[in-house]
């Protein structure tokens, strides 16, 4: 931790010096997430019931972007187990109890990225750990980047403020993490959906 | 034999147009939460619902029964034409009545304990309903084949017997199906 922090820092400074820009002192650091514009949902097929949709509406997220070196980025989010949302009253309930995610014995859910990988300018992948029901398991998200979706606009107002929005798509099978209520009806895929915006103060 | 134009016993009477109403209820809202809802939240209470109804009609038919088999019912409407065909006919769709009402709520009671889906029933909100059996996919899907048909076939029995009533009122004029209202 110490070390990275440390590198990245060593990292940017030098690089900060090569080109005695303020952007560059910016390489992923100074990002913080766009709350309006970030959703954190799910996805879950079941046989003889409609496709459940939920999200979760409270969780603390970091975004680092090195927009030069992305494998230099890195992102980490933790989600409140029991700010679930599946859309009434008593299926949220449901979905809370210890059956589902057992909110009373895992408050949160977390993803920490390990390795960043561009695949194209627009796509790139996200490994990490994700943790559910006190199971640590890796999982692979595939990544849309949309690098300054207002750009035309911001750059009218300040030429440094810089925005990049991301759709983060993966699956996992919840059996891995212990969650096996409902198998085979429910399945045991989930699709997990994140669309979120980073953006710089400046 | 009874005598055809005597009242059914008050308690049988509440119990018949109670159960009438649930029963028409928990048929439409069965048919209507698997037919037409897909959103998962509105399918969830909506089979809560349906799973309570169940439990009362039930309960109502225990009661019934029991009162069924204390108390005498009335028999058949002297004015009504006697056609032992018929009467036979009518004996055979109330026993038939009788037991798809116990069928259709402990075959749903049957799949709400063996689905994997293993949903806690709290009648109306007010008590939960043992779960004695372990899921088990197969008796799953045997026990909602025959909720399935049971429901097909009460719906037909209600066509029927809705069918009957009115031709004992309309055509024969007799006190049939007055003897089940809540006059005299």
């Amino acid at each position: 931790m110490r070390m990275s922090k440390r590198y990245r820092l060593a990292a940017a400074l030098i690089f900060a010096s090569m080109c005695g820009g303020a952007l560059a002192a910016m390489a992923a650091q100074g990002w913080r997430i766009d709350e309006a514009h970030t959703l954190i949902g799910f996805k879950i097929d079941a046989t003889g019931f409609p496709t459940t949709r939920g999200q979760f509406r409270h969780y603390t997220g970091r975004i680092a972007i090195d927009l030069d070196r992305p494998a230099r980025s890195s992102t980490s989010f933790t989600v409140e187990s029991a700010s679930v949302d599946v859309g009434s009253q008593s299926y949220t309930d449901f979905v809370k109890s210890a059956a589902l995610l057992h909110v009373a014995k895992f408050p949160t859910l977390s993803f920490a990225s390990t390795q960043v990988e561009k695949l194209d300018p627009r796509t790139a992948r996200v490994t990490g750990n994700l943790t559910m029901l006190g199971v640590t398991k890796p999982v692979a998200l595939t990544v849309n980047v949309e690098p300054d979706p207002s750009a035309n606009e911001s750059s009218k107002q300040s030429s440094k403020r810089r925005l990049v929005a991301f759709s983060a798509t993966g699956r996992i099978k919840r059996s891995d993490f212990g969650m096996i209520f409902g198998l085979p009806l429910i399945d045991d895929t989930i699709e997990i959906t994140v669309k979120t915006r980073a953006l710089t103060d400046e | 034999m009874n005598d055809g134009a005597k009242m059914w016993p008050l308690p049988l009477r509440v119990i018949h147009w109670i159960s009438a109403a649930l029963v028409i209820v928990a048929l439409a809202l069965g048919t209507y939460m698997v037919w037409l809802v897909d959103d998962p939240a509105a399918r969830f209470g909506l089979t809560q619902t349906h799973k309570s109804i169940g439990i009362a009609v039930l309960a109502l038919t225990m009661l019934r029964l029991y009162l069924r088999i204390r108390t005498s019912a009335p028999g058949a409407d002297p004015v009504a034409p006697s056609l032992p065909l018929l009467q036979s006919a009518a004996k055979a769709a109330h026993l038939f009545f009788y037991i798809l009402l116990v069928m259709l709520p402990l075959s749903g009671w049957l799949m709400a304990t063996t689905t994997p889906v293993r949903i806690p029933t709290r009648v109306f909100g007010l008590l939960d309903l043992p779960y004695p059996l372990a899921p088990d996919l197969a008796v799953f899907r045997f026990s909602h084949a025959v909720h399935v048909t049971a429901a097909i076939l009460l719906a037909g029995l209600v066509a029927l017997h809705v069918a009957a009533a009115l031709v004992h009122a309309l055509c024969w004029r007799d006190r049939t199906l007055r003897r089940m209202g809540m006059g005299s």
